[in-house]
C-alpha cells in the first residue's frame, strides 16, 4: 500500500494535469439547439417568488397543469431578489440550460431586451390570440422598446403614501394625505411640533435603496423629469426645484433617510413615508397604531415598479409557445387576484377589480383599495432611471449628495452629463438595430 | 534493594527541579505583578477595551438569539425590548414549516462534508508531492497552482456554469461539489507547513525504510496536525457558508444548501418578518460553533504537543 513507484506517480500526475486542463475548457458551445436540453413540454419558471409568494405560485402552477394536461411546470428558486435572478439568467445565457419563463424587474429587463436575449412577445401574443388591452396600460407599456414588448407585468408595485394616524390626529390634521408637496410643507411644522424631538416627520429610503424611485413623484409634481425619452433633463429648472425642495426638507429637520423606513415607521417614530405597496401587509400586521394610506401627492405622478415575466430569445418556438401559454395563465384576471391578495402587489388586469372576490377583499382592506385606486394614475418611469445601465444607483447617489447639502444645480448638472455619456456609449448604437 | 536507591536518585533529581520550578513561578509572579503595577488607569483601560470588544462581538449575536424568541410585534419597538416577553417558539415552528428547513440542512451537510473532505485530501497529498517528493517540473506545477490561487472564483463562475450545464449536472450534488473541490489555498498552506518540518526527521524516516505513504501518514502528518486542523476548520466554515455557486447551480430544495434556503424567508419587496430569519440564523450557526469549539481544543493540543519535553 505504501509502495508508490515513481513512474506510477508521474503517470498519475500527468492524468491529473490532463483532467485539470479539461476542467479549464472555456465557455463551451453556445446553446443553438433550443437552449440546452429543456424538454418542450416542461416549462421551467425561474422566479424569486416576489413577496414570499412561493406557495401561491405553486397553487397557480397546479391549476395550470390541471387545465393543460401534458404540460408540466417546474418552479425554480432563482434568487432572493430581482438582481440575483438576473445574475442566474445571465449565467445560463452563457452556458445553456435556459429557463422558459423568467422574472425580470423594471430595471433588469431592458438590458436583456437590448441585447436580444429576451423574445419580443408581440408576434407570439397575436398568433396565440391573446388580448393585451386588458393589462393595465402603464404596466404593460413599461416593457416597451422600439414598439415591441419584451415582458408581461407580473408582480407590480407602486409607492404609496403611508402615515401614522395617531400622530396625524395629534397634529390636528385631516385624515388624508397631502394634495401636493406645497401643502405638505405647511403640515410639516405642525407634525414636528406634535411628534416631539425624538420622532421624525418623514423618513424615506436612502439613495442606495430606491430613493430615486419614490423621488420621481416629487420631480413630476414640480413639472420636471429625470429624462424626456433618452434626453436627460436633470438641469431642467423644474427638476432642480424638486431637488431643492428635497434638500430643504432635510435642512429644516423634517426628513431623514435610512436603509429601510419600514421598521421605524412600524415602531411609530415616523409620521409618514413613501414606501412600496408590497410593504402594506407587513406594516399593517406589525404596527401598533392605525396605519393610514393615501395617493402620492399630486395627480398622475405615481411611478410604477416591480417585475414582469419574459421569455428567453434563443429557446425553440415550441417552448416559447408553451411559455406564453403559462404566462397568460399566470397573469390572467383570476390569478392576478389570487397572487396580489397574498402578496400586496397590484392586480395587472383591468378586469381584476370587477371579480367578486377582489371586491370583497377591498371592502375588508381599505388600504389595499387606496393602492388599486391609485393604479390608473400611475406613470411609466423615466428612461434615465430604469433603462440606462446603473441609472437607479447613479441618481440615488446624486440625491444622497443633495440631502447632505451639496449644491442641487451642480449635482444635477453632473447627472445630466453622466447619463448622456452612458447613453452615448452603451445604448445609442444598439437602438433600432 | 536496588529499587529504593533508584527512587532516591529520582527524588534527588526531582527536588531541585521542583525548587527551580517554584523559583520560576515566583519570578513569573513577580513579572505579572510588575505588569500590574503599570497603574490602575492602564488596567482599567485594558479592561474597558476588552469589554468593548466583547460587546461589539457579542451584542449582535445576543440580539439574533433574542429576536428569534420574540413575537413579531415585539421586534420593532421603541424602546428596544432586551428580553423577549412573552418568550415564543413560534419563529422556530414557522422556520421549519414555511421552508423545507431540514432538506436544506441535509444538503448543507452533504455538500460541506464532501467538498471539505475532497479539499483536505487534495490539499494534503498535492502539498506532500510538491514539497517532499522529487519529480521533474515540480516548481512549475507549484507555480501553476499558485496562479490558480490568484484567480477569484467569481471570474470562473460563468465558464464553470457552461461546462457543468453541458454535462447536465445542473441541480445535482456532483454539479455543486466537483467544481468547488479544487483547492489551491490548501496546497499552498500545507506545502509551506511540510517544508518547515526538520529535514533530519524526514531523512531519518527514509533511512528507516518508510515509503512515501508511510512517511506521509506516520511522520509528516502527525507533526502537521495543528496546521491541518486550522486548514480543515477554515475549509468547513467556508463551505458551510458558500453561497454564489450553490445558488447558481441549484433549482430547488433537492440540492440547495442552507444559506440559499434561508434567503427565502426574507421578503424581497416589502416587510420581512425577521423572527424566523433569526431563528434560521441561530440554527445554521450551531453546527459550526460546536465544530469550532471541538476543533479549537485539538488545535491548541496540536500547537503545544512537543513544545515541552516531558
Amino acid at each position: 500500500m505504501n509502495e508508490f513507484s515513481r513512474r506510477g506517480f508521474l503517470g498519475l500526475a500527468g492524468a491529473a494535469g490532463v483532467a485539470g486542463l479539461a476542467a479549464c475548457a472555456g465557455t463551451g458551445t453556445s446553446p443553438t439547439t433550443g437552449g440546452g436540453g429543456g424538454s418542450s413540454n416542461t416549462i421551467e419558471f425561474w422566479s424569486n417568488h416576489p413577496g414570499n409568494s412561493k406557495p401561491v405560485e405553486q397553487e397557480i402552477i397546479k391549476a395550470f397543469e390541471a387545465a393543460n394536461s401534458g404540460l408540466k411546470v417546474k418552479l425554480v428558486d432563482a434568487g432572493k431578489n430581482y438582481e440575483e435572478v438576473a445574475q442566474k439568467f445571465n449565467a445560463s445565457l452563457a452556458g445553456g440550460s435556459l429557463p422558459d419563463v423568467v422574472v425580470v424587474s423594471d430595471v433588469t429587463w431592458f438590458n436583456f431586451a437590448l441585447n436580444k436575449q429576451l423574445s419580443p412577445l408581440d408576434d407570439l401574443l397575436s398568433s396565440a390570440k391573446i388580448e393585451t388591452s386588458d393589462y393595465v396600460d402603464a404596466l404593460y407599456n413599461d416593457y416597451n422598446l422600439d414598439d415591441k414588448h419584451y415582458a408581461l407585468p407580473y408582480s407590480r408595485s407602486t409607492p404609496l403614501f403611508y402615515y401614522n394616524k395617531d400622530l396625524w390626529k395629534a397634529a390636528g390634521l385631516e385624515d388624508r394625505g397631502p394634495k401636493d408637496w406645497d401643502e405638505f410643507l405647511t403640515w410639516a411644522p405642525k407634525l414636528k411640533a406634535a411628534a416631539g424631538s425624538d420622532k421624525i416627520v418623514m423618513e424615506l429610503p436612502d439613495g442606495s435603496n430606491y430613493l430615486d424611485w419614490v423621488f420621481q413623484n416629487m420631480v413630476w409634481g414640480y413639472g420636471g423629469a429625470y429624462s424626456k425619452e433618452w434626453t436627460p433633463t436633470f438641469s431642467d429648472p423644474n427638476t432642480v426645484k424638486a431637488g431643492t425642495y428635497l434638500q430643504n426638507l432635510a435642512k429644516d429637520g423634517y426628513l431623514k433617510l435610512s436603509k429601510d423606513p419600514a421598521p421605524d415607521f412600524t415602531a411609530g417614530i415616523v409620521a409618514c413615508s413613501m414606501m412600496s405597496t408590497g410593504s402594506l401587509g407587513g406594516v399593517a400586521k406589525d404596527a401598533k397604531f392605525p396605519v393610514g394610506t393615501a395617493f402620492l401627492p399630486g395627480d398622475g405622478n405615481c411611478p410604477t415598479g416591480g417585475a414582469g415575466v419574459g421569455i428567453p430569445a434563443t429557446i425553440s418556438d415550441d417552448r416559447k409557445k408553451n411559455a406564453l401559454k403559462f404566462i397568460e395563465f399566470l397573469t390572467n384576471a383570476q390569478n392576478t387576484v389570487t397572487f396580489t391578495q397574498a402578496t400586496g402587489y397590484m392586480p395587472v388586469r383591468k378586469s381584476a377589480v370587477d371579480l367578486p372576490e377582489e371586491k370583497a377583499f377591498l371592502e375588508k382592506n381599505p388600504n389595499a383599495k387606496t393602492a388599486i385606486e391609485q393604479l390608473p394614475k400611475t406613470r411609466s418611469q423615466d428612461n434615465a432611471r430604469v433603462l440606462l445601465p446603473g441609472g437607479g444607483a447613479r441618481i440615488g447617489k446624486g440625491l444622497d449628495q443633495i440631502v447632505q447639502g451639496q449644491d442641487v444645480a451642480t449635482v444635477f448638472k453632473g447627472l445630466d452629463a453622466e447619463s448622456q455619456q452612458v447613453f452615448d456609449s452603451q445604448i445609442k448604437s444598439k437602438l433600432g438595430a | 534493594m536496588s529499587t529504593p536507591t533508584i527512587v532516591g536518585s529520582l527524588d534527588d533529581e526531582q527536588l531541585p527541579q521542583t525548587a527551580r520550578r517554584g523559583r520560576r513561578r515566583r519570578a513569573s509572579h513577580h513579572a505579572e505583578a510588575s505588569t500590574h503595577h503599570r497603574g490602575p488607569l492602564w488596567t482599567a483601560a485594558g479592561y474597558a477595551g476588552m469589554v468593548l470588544v466583547v460587546l461589539v462581538i457579542a451584542v449582535p449575536l445576543f440580539w439574533i438569539l433574542l429576536t428569534s424568541f420574540k413575537e413579531r410585534g415585539d421586534i420593532y419597538v421603541r424602546p428596544a425590548q432586551w428580553w423577549p416577553d412573552p418568550v415564543t417558539g413560534q419563529n422556530y415552528r414557522e422556520l421549519t414549516t414555511r421552508i423545507p428547513f431540514f432538506d436544506y440542512v441535509r444538503n448543507s451537510v452533504i455538500i460541506t462534508s464532501a467538498t471539505s473532505v475532497a479539499k483536505i485530501v487534495l490539499g494534503v497529498i498535492s502539498a506532500y508531492a510538491l514539497s517532499l517528493l522529487r519529480f521533474p517540473g515540480r516548481s512549475v506545477v507549484f507555480l501553476v497552482v499558485i496562479a490558480a490561487l490568484m484567480v477569484p472564483n467569481q471570474i470562473t463562475v460563468i465558464s464553470n456554469y457552461a461546462l457543468v450545464a453541458q454535462l447536465g449536472w445542473r441541480n445535482t450534488f456532483q454539479g455543486i461539489i466537483i467544481p468547488l473541490a479544487g483547492v489551491a489555498f490548501g496546497t499552498f498552506l500545507m506545502r509551506n507547513q511540510f517544508l518547515s518540518l526538520p529535514g533530519e526527521i524526514i531523512e531519518a524516516a527514509r533511512l528507516d525504510g518508510a515509503g512515501p505513504m508511510k512517511l506521509l501518514w506516520r511522520v509528516v502528518m502527525p507533526m502537521s496536525w495543528p496546521t491541518l486542523v486550522a486548514f480543515a476548520l477554515i475549509t468547513v466554515v467556508n463551505e458551510w457558508n458558500e453561497y454564489l455557486w450553490p445558488f447558481l447551480m441549484s433549482d430547488d430544495e433537492s440540492t440547495a444548501p442552507l444559506p440559499v434556503g434561508l434567503t427565502f424567508l426574507q421578503n424581497n419587496d416589502g416587510v420581512t418578518n425577521w423572527g424566523p430569519v433569526m431563528a434560521g440564523t441561530v440554527l445554521a450557526m450551531l453546527p459550526i460553533l460546536v465544530l469550532f469549539l471541538f476543533l479549537q481544543r485539538q488545535m491548541i493540543k496540536g500547537l503545544t504537543a512537543g513544545a515541552v519535553k516531558s
